[in-house]
């Protein structure tokens, strides 16, 4: 995200608008915002609700047992159609922004 | 150590009784000398071993700076552990095999028992950090995006559609062409 955050220039160029999301609720993402200098949207799932529709949920892993999001990247155009995703196999492994901004170029 | 005293016994005799001209011939003839049992070696293998597991560890660190070539780094540190597990095996086993030659058991289940704690955090890690859900259901390419509505980090609702808006900051701007979801773990 810190990525997402340094090419954002480029992403609003291409016409792509980064949306981050997890089930931090807003005053923890507003502090995470706020330390990291994102500028972008972060929202907030603290329920899981959304990430369990997109069938994200990693049970369990999170501080104190809780349960988080996996790390995936979804590229949706204006009809609502995924034109590009990404499913993290390592949680130490992230799609990188330049990555994601190569796919966005592609849209047309 | 009879065979060795035996043997360095022919030898002074053969030396004795030819002279020192005949040296030459009666050391070609001996079968090769054996491992001098007085002179150790030094077993490199455990510290290959060591040596392996700690740039396996360290593999774990580069995520941090976020290299281009992440994806083959959890493969290079498997590899690695692999690697430190076998020169650790081989190491092992001179030691206590051939003690008489490569001498230091202590040192060697010293520095053996540290690689191989190093080993099997780098194996639990890999592991772990590759055990995730496997996501079936999620959204593919070509299928639609499920709308939702958030919460955004000032308490607002905000929707899929309302993604798609120009900025409302900015009325001038163009709607996005396209909005890209980053799901993430959380900030802790």
């Amino acid at each position: 995200m810190r990525g997402v955050e340094k090419r954002l220039t480029e992403f609003k160029a291409a016409g792509v608008r980064p949306v981050a999301i997890s089930v931090d609720p807003p005053e923890v993402s507003r502090d995470l915002c706020k330390k990291a200098g994102y500028t972008f949207s972060v929202l907030s799932d603290p329920k899981a609700e959304v990430i369990r529709r997109y069938d994200l949920l990693h049970v369990g892993v999170g501080p104190e047992g809780h349960d988080v999001a996996r790390p995936a990247e979804f590229l949706v155009d204006s009809s609502r159609v995924v034109r590009w995703v990404n499913f993290t196999e390592d949680v130490r492994v992230r799609a990188r922004a330049d990555e994601m901004l190569a796919q966005a170029k592609k849209l047309r | 150590m009879p065979d060795d005293a035996f043997e360095c016994s022919v030898t002074t005799t053969s030396i004795l009784l030819h002279g020192s001209a005949g040296t030459r011939d009666v050391r070609a003839t001996l079968p090769p000398v054996m491992p001098d049992a007085t002179e150790s070696r030094r077993n490199l293998d455990v510290w290959w071993g060591l040596l392996l597991s700690l740039a396996a560890m360290l593999c774990n660190v580069v995520f941090f700076v976020n290299p281009p070539v992440q994806r083959a780094i959890p493969w290079l540190s498997l590899l690695l552990a692999v690697s430190a597990l076998i020169f650790l095996a081989r190491g092992i086993k001179r030691a206590f095999g051939t003690p008489r030659v490569y001498r230091g058991k202590i040192l060697s289940s010293i520095v053996g028992a540290v690689s191989l704690l190093l080993v099997s955090l780098v194996l639990i890690t890999f592991f772990h950090a590759r055990a995730m859900p496997t996501s079936a259901a999620a959204p593919r390419v070509g299928q639609r995006a499920l709308d939702f509505t958030l919460t955004d980090t000032s308490g607002q609702p905000v929707s899929l559609d309302q993604l798609f808006a120009p900025a409302a900051d900015d009325p001038q701007a163009a709607a996005p062409k396209a909005v890209l979801l980053i799901f993430y773990r959380g900030y802790w």
